[in-house]
């Protein structure tokens, strides 16, 4: 197990604070499903209609990469769709961010060691920096599906609107 | 469509300014108690995710629960036989950083005494200590494979 990175920093080091202060308005949202069962995109359905309605913080959904902030990918990336996800990720300006919902994006649920997916975000952000693609924050929202509240809850967290919760805890039996 | 929406009013939920629905069937992460785990492991076979993974290094045996991968249903809490796990309602997870969604339990490990294989939580043993008193020390300090070797020594005589 590696050391636990500060909250202040993202894996490379960059301050998030500095990177967040770019994002002056409304972040838009682009969403990518990568092969998840939909349940996850059901909820983000729910966050975006007027019954969660996540235009009450400025957060719209728009149809293309290239006028996002913030994606919001579901799904354990599976190969067939990992190079559509480097793609529109890439199209994506700087700074871009991820949300990382539901446990397939998170840990890659029951298919973390499947042949045909990567296994969730982590391992893709790995493969996406080896490719040059730099990601300036990702925010891990688990839940199976994850609530609307969750996610709410972690665009929040992505905002610094307020510190996360959980944290590495290790115990002695 | 208008007269429609003007009868229905306001649906929108407020959500962090108003609390979240919660019932009293809901799931959320499942919380290990660490005094009464004793490692026996059962709850790392039902688990469909492997969520929960024990994984052996050196002299200690740690139980690893990642909640990232847990799909919340609760079979663990089920199976458990110490009743060491409980769920929580607790769904506000997110994190910026992957190492945040681990706990750790850390379990000392008993090695046997004829080979030097470590098999068994010292907690376990203990437990089974417990609970089948007509044990003998020396059986319960071996390994499967040896005690079945030292069985058959028992019932074969030793070998030539």
């Amino acid at each position: 197990m590696t050391q636990p990175l500060s909250e202040e920093t993202n894996s490379k080091g960059v301050d998030l604070k500095k990177t967040l202060s770019r994002i002056k308005r409304s972040v838009w949202v682009f969403h990518i499903n990568t092969g998840s069962c939909n349940g996850c995109d059901i909820e983000i359905l729910d966050v975006l209609t007027p019954y969660f309605d996540v235009e009450r913080f400025g957060i719209k959904l728009v149809a293309s990469p290239r006028h996002a902030d913030l994606a919001l990918l579901t799904g354990p990336i599976t190969i067939k769709t990992f190079s559509k996800v480097y793609r529109a990720l890439s199209a994506m300006p700087r700074p871009r961010f991820v949300l990382a919902i539901g446990s397939c994006a998170v840990g890659g649920n029951i298919w973390f060691e499947s042949y045909s997916t990567i296994g969730g975000f982590p391992k893709a952000l790995e493969m996406f920096s080896e490719m040059g693609l730099e990601i300036d924050g990702v925010i891990y929202v688990p839940g199976c599906p994850a609530r609307p509240e969750a996610i709410i809850y972690g665009a929040a967290t992505l905002l610094g609107l307020q510190k996360p919760k959980t944290v590495y805890r290790r115990f002695k039996a | 469509m208008i007269p429609l929406a003007a009868k229905t009013g306001t649906v929108t939920i407020r959500y962090p300014y108003q609390g979240p629905l919660i019932t009293d069937s809901f799931r959320g992460a499942i919380e290990i108690d660490s005094n009464k785990c004793v490692g026996c492991g059962a709850c790392t076979r039902i688990c469909p995710p492997k969520a929960l993974m024990l994984t052996t290094e050196g002299n200690t045996m740690t139980l690893k629960y990642f909640v990232g991968r847990c799909i919340f249903c609760g079979m663990c809490a089920d199976t458990c036989p110490e009743k060491a796990i409980r769920i929580t309602k607790e769904f506000e997870l997110a994190t910026g950083n992957i190492f945040d969604l681990y706990t750790d339990i850390e379990h000392e490990i008993k090695a046997c005494s004829m080979c030097g294989k470590t098999f068994i939580s010292k907690k376990l043993s203990n437990k089974i200590a417990l609970k089948v008193p007509d044990m003998p020390q020396e059986t319960m300090d071996l390994c499967p494979d040896c005690r079945r070797k030292e069985t058959l020594k028992r019932f074969m005589g030793v070998p030539e």
